[in-house]
């Protein structure tokens, strides 16, 4: 196996060039070296950890921005991240352990395009751009159309994520992230539910509503018609079970060793309900109403 | 191919050559020969080979043994004192916290990283600190018990 540790981007960026398919990023390592362990070696490893100045949490005229080395741990101790994006921040407060959190990166998390991957639906509903190095430049990919696949992103072979931009939600939105698991640590989510809503002026009616889907589909999804059932209208708890209904049709789950796909229906239901109760009254301080 | 890299375990220095596709759990055990980082799962998921990596709890089967270069690592090696034993592996020892023993030199590190951020832990950042490290002899009552109990003494010690 080929080894580089590149010090800057532009180094790693032409190694990727380089070695197209068979090379193979590995940042904090945590999926990389298991796959390395009990699936194959690649024939080339790309060691970007040692790139300086990749790992940030900071503010910037309405956007907050994270460095693709950027430990779930230090999201997660992050105050900026607290205050401003409390979606993003449960997710990374119920990722996998203490252990991982300490070495695990976003970076990593969003390029392993898991659909699972605890950080993705969050990221999605709060329409977060992946900023991205190319051997030809830099490209701003909208989370939107950045999943392509299990394990495959828009990023292809040749891109190198460098950071996450993400446009903070207006001040009187309510964000929730909620995941349905058997054991509290180190699970991986059955179902990720992540609610970002923004009501009105007259604080009844959901100016803007925002569903993201995990572990359900292929790939982490927005569920469409259960945003467009809600987004105008008043909020009324009626409305709300419709939506949570719809989010059940717009999942795709598998059955697998975890869940029966039936049963993942549910609990995306079940979830959309009460992420949408808790949204709401995180951003209006009021229940939703019959 | 090889790479050369320099790190400080137990506060000793060591210059050694590595496969940069070695984690650094098997690197510590089989090259250096600290036996007490457990392989267990060998998949981050256990917690049985947790050691401090520059004071932070990881998993050192998920880690590469090249990211260890110019860091500063703790095993259950390094906590006793000569003949004295650190208070948490005191602790785990008057409450009798350990069954099988395979996963307590991973709880003792992982309690270790807890009571230095923590002079005196909830119970609620007690369960989060240890919530990646499994017991499968499922003796949790009296490891909870343990850290309490180190976490006191700790705290009338200094």
């Amino acid at each position: 196996m080929e080894y580089f540790e590149p010090k800057t981007i532009s180094e790693a960026v032409s190694l990727l060039a380089k070695y197209g398919e068979s090379a193979k990023v590995v940042a904090g390592g945590t999926d990389v070296i298991v796959d390395i362990k009990f699936k194959e070696e690649p024939p080339c490893l790309v060691n970007i950890k040692r790139i300086p100045a990749l790992s940030y949490v900071r503010e910037d005229k309405g956007f907050l921005r994270i460095g693709a080395l950027t430990s779930i741990r230090e999201i997660e101790m992050s105050s900026l991240v607290r205050q401003k994006l409390p979606l993003l921040w449960e997710a990374s407060h119920q990722f996998a352990s203490l252990q991982i959190r300490n070495t695990a990166t976003i970076g990593g998390n969003v390029c392993r395009a898991s659909p699972s991957g605890e950080m993705l639906a969050p990221l999605l509903v709060l329409e977060a751009n992946a900023v991205a190095r190319f051997p030809r430049g830099e490209k701003k990919l909208p989370f939107g159309e950045l999943f392509l696949g299990p394990g495959k992103t828009s990023l292809g072979s040749k891109g190198l994520l460098k950071e996450i931009e993400i446009a903070l939600p207006p001040q009187e939105s309510g964000g929730v992230y909620l995941k349905h698991a058997v054991r509290g640590a180190m699970d991986i989510a059955m179902v990720g539910v992540a609610v970002l809503v923004t009501p009105d002026a007259g604080g009844k009616k959901a100016k803007d509503v925002r569903i993201g889907l995990g572990a359900v589909a292929p790939t982490p999804i927005r569920a469409k018609s259960a945003e467009k059932a809600l987004r105008g209208k008043v909020m009324a708890r009626a409305l709300v079970e419709e939506a949570a209904r719809r989010a059940a049709a717009d999942a795709k789950p598998i059955t697998d060793h975890r869940a029966s796909a039936e049963y993942r229906r549910w609990i995306v239901e079940a979830l959309t309900r009460k992420g949408l109760a808790q949204a709401w009254k995180a951003a209006t301080g009021k229940e939703v109403e019959g | 191919m090889s790479l050369k890299i320099r790190l400080v375990v137990n506060g000793r220095r060591h210059t050694t050559k590595i496969d940069p596709a070695t984690s650094l759990l098997d690197f510590l055990r089989d090259t250096l020969g600290y036996k007490g980082v457990k392989i267990c799962c060998n998949t981050g998921e256990c917690g049985a080979c947790t050691i401090l990596l520059n004071g932070k709890p990881v998993n050192s089967c998920v880690v590469l043994a090249a990211d260890a270069a110019g860091a500063q690592i703790v095993t259950v090696e390094g906590l006793a004192e000569g003949d004295k034993l650190h208070p948490v592996q005191q602790a785990f020892i008057d409450t009798g916290a350990v069954q099988c023993g395979y996963c307590t030199p991973g709880f003792i590190m992982s309690v270790k990283a807890l009571l230095d951020r923590s002079k005196n832990p909830t119970p609620e950042e007690i369960e989060e600190a240890v919530s990646g490290n499994i017991c499968r002899c499922t003796g949790y009552a009296k490891i909870v018990e343990a850290i309490e109990i180190a976490a006191q003494r700790m705290a009338e010690r200094s």
